[in-house]
């Protein structure tokens, strides 16, 4: 089976997309031909584009943007929905499966990018396997060094192991939503002061500063 | 009332609409520049409250403080708005803080302005399905609580002559 891994994250470092598509690699690789694909704000070539109508299973993997789709992946969805109906060699079935995580804590929020990539597969008479709504996208990104399956990674550990083996056998099932096995009180405290504080500080500014509209900024 | 139209609409088809020019409309258009979000946050711990892509699109979050009214128009594309739509959204996040609040029990970003918007969204295409419209309704209804606005209307449209009849 040729599987396509989509990686729809635009940040040129490390992101939540690329670890759990890297996370659920392992688990669908043996026997098939993987295949990473990244849609960064550079477009995909005519053969990029081609090649991903000869897969038997698309998995996309994005950031949650304002509630759905970033736009240079939506674009991409579009101009690829063309070539699925002109593309002659495209496969006849093939299977869609996306894993999309939110900066959020809960998961359940990316629902609603998941609803347009299921209406996206039929528009393009592709057949929607499942999706995955990751909570807490920044900080899972993050924890590299946690083994998947364990600690605050155990929910996630699970869902890949379900997507994984709904997509070897090519089955659609409903969506799993994670929240990460994490105390939702301290992972709010921790993104305040170590996320977003830490950052602002490596750029020379305070909290105060973070609070402030452009227009005051502009006067200092 | 001030009033922000973002609109996806061809040069043409906007003109047929018959919105003459007016000091209290502002019109987001797609002039060909408009840039995609890279994720970088600088919008929120960089320079905070405007994007730091220099393409005349970076002031979108500020902009939105201005204005009572928002009306977005733009083709239902799988229940979304369009890419270039989706585009001025992506870049308009700085609107809010990332700091995060409670609302229903969910997670959600905290306010920067005080300041409410009345949002009015209008879809346009003539075979948009059922699920697609319940997709966008889901996608204003969840915008709206994360921009901290309340949602005027949310209406579909077969054709662009259609709208201009309901924007006038």
């Amino acid at each position: 089976m040729k599987i396509a891994l989509i990686d729809g994250s635009p940040k040129t470092g490390k992101s939540c997309s690329s670890f759990l598509l890297k996370a659920l690699e392992p688990h669908i690789a043996a026997g098939n031909a993987t295949t990473r694909f990244r849609v960064s704000t550079q477009p995909l070539t005519d053969e990029e584009y081609r090649e991903l109508c000869r897969m038997d299973t698309l998995v996309l993997a994005f950031p949650l943007y304002v509630d759905a789709v970033p736009s240079h992946l939506f674009r991409m969805l579009v101009t690829l929905e063309n070539y699925l109906k002109t593309e002659v060699n495209r496969k006849k079935e093939i299977f869609v499966y996306t894993i999309v995580n939110n900066g959020f804590f809960e998961g359940e929020q990316n629902h609603i990018a998941i609803d347009i990539v299921k209406n996206w597969c039929v528009r393009c008479g592709l057949h929607f396997g499942q999706g995955m709504g990751q909570g807490a996208g920044e900080m899972v990104g993050s924890l590299k060094k946690v083994p998947l399956g364990r600690g605050p990674l155990k929910n996630t550990g699970r869902a890949l192991q379900e997507i994984a083996e709904n997509i070897l056998s090519r089955r659609s099932a409903p969506p799993l939503f994670v929240r990460p096995n994490f105390p939702r009180f301290v992972w709010c405290f921790m993104g305040t002061h170590f996320g977003w504080n830490m950052r602002a500080r490596k750029n020379g500014l305070t909290k105060k500063d973070l609070l402030k509209h452009p227009s005051e900024t502009n006067r200092h | 009332m001030k009033t922000l139209l973002i609109h996806d609409l061809s040069p043409v088809d906007f003109a047929s609409l018959g919105l003459g020019p007016s000091d209290d409309i502002t019109v987001i258009s797609d002039n060909g520049t408009i840039r995609h979000c890279i994720g970088c946050f600088g919008c929120w711990i960089k320079t905070p409250g405007t994007c730091v892509l220099q393409d005349g699109y970076q002031t979108m979050g500020h902009l939105l403080s201005e204005y009572d009214d928002l009306v977005i128009v733009s083709r239902c594309v799988y229940g979304s708005y369009s890419p270039f739509v989706r585009n001025v959204l992506d870049r308009s996040i700085s609107y809010v803080l990332p700091y995060f609040v409670t609302i229903n029990g969910e997670t959600h970003h905290a306010k920067r302005y005080e300041h409410d918007i009345s949002l009015a969204v209008h879809f346009y295409g003539d075979d948009i399905t059922d699920a697609e419209r319940a997709t966008a309704r889901a996608l204003v209804k969840a915008n709206s609580i994360n921009l901290h606005c309340s949602v005027r209307t949310v209406c579909f449209h077969e054709t662009p002559h259609e709208l201009g009849e309901a924007l006038r």
